[in-house]
């Protein structure tokens, strides 16, 4: 068996969104996610505050459901988070949002040992009258066994 | 003393350092509250039993902990965005410092950036991050 393609892969996935779903952010989870984190101004703390809102990276944690989209190859070893990252261009505020789930990127790493893939995939979170809330990202890491010819 | 606007910032300067609650107890308040529930987060031995060295701080918690620190350090900051690296697993009831420094400013659209790391008691890195922050000018 050879090395994935990982310019197959590209073409083939990034881009493809494979889940979006709907639901409603209750404020006094978003203000105990807040106290967790050690956040103190009210605006985070406290839902009756009139600026309530989530901190920024609560999107992170609305990354949620199926982790990768139907039919994607299996990957050549273990998937291990190795970083997330989050772009906010509007307030978290409590109430409905719809997320569009997305393959965002795919690119690999060679090291002494070995090859390393990377997949990044964008959550984009959104308010009911479609504004773009913010982006969190997640990049999954996965070691790549080394292949029988490799070892030949 | 806490930052209000971009000029009080300065290149290089360290924010305070921030020492998060990585207890068990918050930790599963934690996991309640963002719906990540699970036993490698909430229970020691069920971690160990995953070959983990003890219930693990959710990724996403440490990114918590970074933007708290930041907004800590400047209540009026808009955290535009962060990027997080997990270098290696942060444990529950372990003591963590979170370090920071300003490695840009800019007074002149209110933006700064700052590097931050999550160091444990032997201080190695356990995570990392860059966060862009938009301050009044």
């Amino acid at each position: 068996m050879s090395q994935l393609d990982i310019e197959a892969l590209k073409k083939e996935w990034v881009g493809v969104q494979f889940e979006e779903r709907s639901f409603v952010l209750d404020p006094q989870n978003m203000a105990e996610y807040a106290s967790a984190c050690g956040e103190v101004a009210a605006c985070y703390t406290d839902p009756t505050d009139p600026d309530f809102q989530a901190p920024p990276t609560f999107a992170s944690s609305l990354q949620r459901g199926r982790g990768l989209p139907e039919h994607f190859p299996k990957m050549p070893g273990l998937g291990m988070d190795a970083g997330k990252a989050v772009e906010a261009f509007a307030p978290i505020r409590p109430g409905p949002k719809t997320s569009r789930t997305h393959m965002h990127d795919i690119y690999a790493k060679t090291g002494r040992s070995g090859r390393m893939i990377f997949l990044v995939i964008r959550m984009a979170l959104y308010d009911p009258d479609g504004t773009h809330v913010a982006n969190a990202d997640t990049r999954v890491v996965i070691r790549e066994r080394p292949t029988e010819e490799d070892q030949a | 003393m806490s930052v209000a606007t971009v000029r009080e910032v300065t290149f290089g300067e360290e924010l305070p350092v921030f020492d998060p609650d990585t207890s068990l107890d918050n930790v599963i308040r934690f996991t309640e509250a963002a719906g990540w529930r699970g036993p490698r987060f909430t229970d020691h031995e069920a971690a160990r039993k995953e070959g983990l060295p003890g219930a693990l701080v959710p990724g996403i918690m440490s990114q918590g902990f970074l933007c708290a620190m930041i907004h800590r350090w400047a209540p009026p900051a808009q955290i535009v965005e962060v990027d997080t690296v997990f270098r290696a697993p942060v444990i529950v009831d372990q003591t963590y410092h979170i370090n920071g420094v300003v490695t840009d400013v800019d007074e002149t659209e209110g933006r700064v950036e700052v590097d931050l790391t999550v160091t444990n008691e032997k201080g190695e890195t356990r995570v990392f991050g860059t966060a862009k922050v938009k301050l009044p000018v």
